[in-house]
């Protein structure tokens, strides 16, 4: 695989020592909604943690060459390094339940050697219709009419779904 | 089914390609383009009357003559009968979702990243 394509095999091997390091996260937000089938774009790849203190996070970062830069002033606790910059961390989803209770509505996803959590669809729509910020009404009604479609063409699966709460 | 202009300038401007350019490629002259486009309807009027006796769209008395016209027009088959089934929905949006679902999830992800990179440049 080309180093220069984007989200290459470092964000993959990221992943993949996360999942090693039994951290448990999911896909969220727009990254999330594009794996579904939604024409949308994004600038980054959130990833909801169930707990940013776990250990298994710092492993994964010293693995992959990434730090973790910590929150000052306005601006949210990031990753830095070439392999994570990519992804945004996310510690809650606004009109959302817990991860613990969001996480029966996610399925699983194969991304190149590694399966991911990611947040249904119907989920990340309620998401944004809680948050309601100018960019996330523009980007609802596309969002909405992929999970029409999706209902409309009963996909059985995308990839295929190991999880048990998994909806529609 | 007329002939969309504007969907031709979306296109031509997602391939970063000018109307004369296209029509120099495809060995289309202008006025043969603005005569289509000016036309109420590109297919004979006999089909549009089979396809109302029938109660049809036109598209559904067409045969693709390749496999990848076959794809098309049955992805377009699709678009119709999920966007027919309910008026509100963009029926860009449902073909774009569908054309997505051909790829693998890693491709759509990949994707949506380069059209945001994009975007940024042009910005």
């Amino acid at each position: 695989m080309p180093e220069n394509l984007i989200f290459s095999n470092k964000e993959i091997a990221f992943l993949r020592e996360l999942e090693r390091q039994n951290v448990d996260f999911m896909l969220v937000d727009a990254a999330a909604a594009a794996l579904q089938g939604a024409p949308v774009v994004t600038q980054d790849v959130d990833l909801w943690f169930e707990d940013l203190k776990n250990p298994g996070i710092q492993a994964a970062l010293r693995k992959s060459g990434g730090i973790m830069v910590p929150s000052f002033g306005q601006n949210p606790v990031t990753f830095a390094g070439d392999a994570v910059k990519l992804f945004d961390i996310v510690l809650t989803m606004p009109g959302l339940g817990s991860f613990a209770e969001e996480k029966k509505n996610s399925f699983t996803v194969r991304l190149g050697s590694v399966r991911v959590k990611v947040l249904n669809l119907d989920r990340i729509i309620a998401s944004k219709e809680a948050i309601r910020r100018p960019k996330d009404l523009v980007v609802l009604p596309v969002l909405r009419d992929t999970l029409k479609a999706l209902r409309q063409k009963k996909l059985k699966k995308i990839e295929p779904r190991t999880s048990k709460g998994r909806k529609g | 089914m007329r002939l969309s202009g504007d969907n031709i300038k979306k296109l031509c401007g997602a391939r970063e390609l000018s109307l004369n350019a296209l029509l120099k490629r495809a060995g289309v002259s202008k006025t043969a383009y603005y005569h289509l486009i000016d036309k109420k309807s590109v297919l004979p009027r006999s089909i549009e009357t089979l396809a109302l006796a029938l109660g049809v769209r036109p598209l559904a008395l067409l045969e693709a003559t390749d496999r990848k016209s076959n794809r098309a027009l049955r992805l377009l088959e699709a678009v119709d009968r999920i966007a027919g089934s309910d008026p509100s929905m963009d029926r860009d949006n449902v073909r774009h979702t569908l054309l997505l679902l051909q790829e693998k999830p890693i491709d759509r992800l990949r994707r949506s990243l380069l059209r945001a990179r994009k975007l940024d440049l042009q910005q």
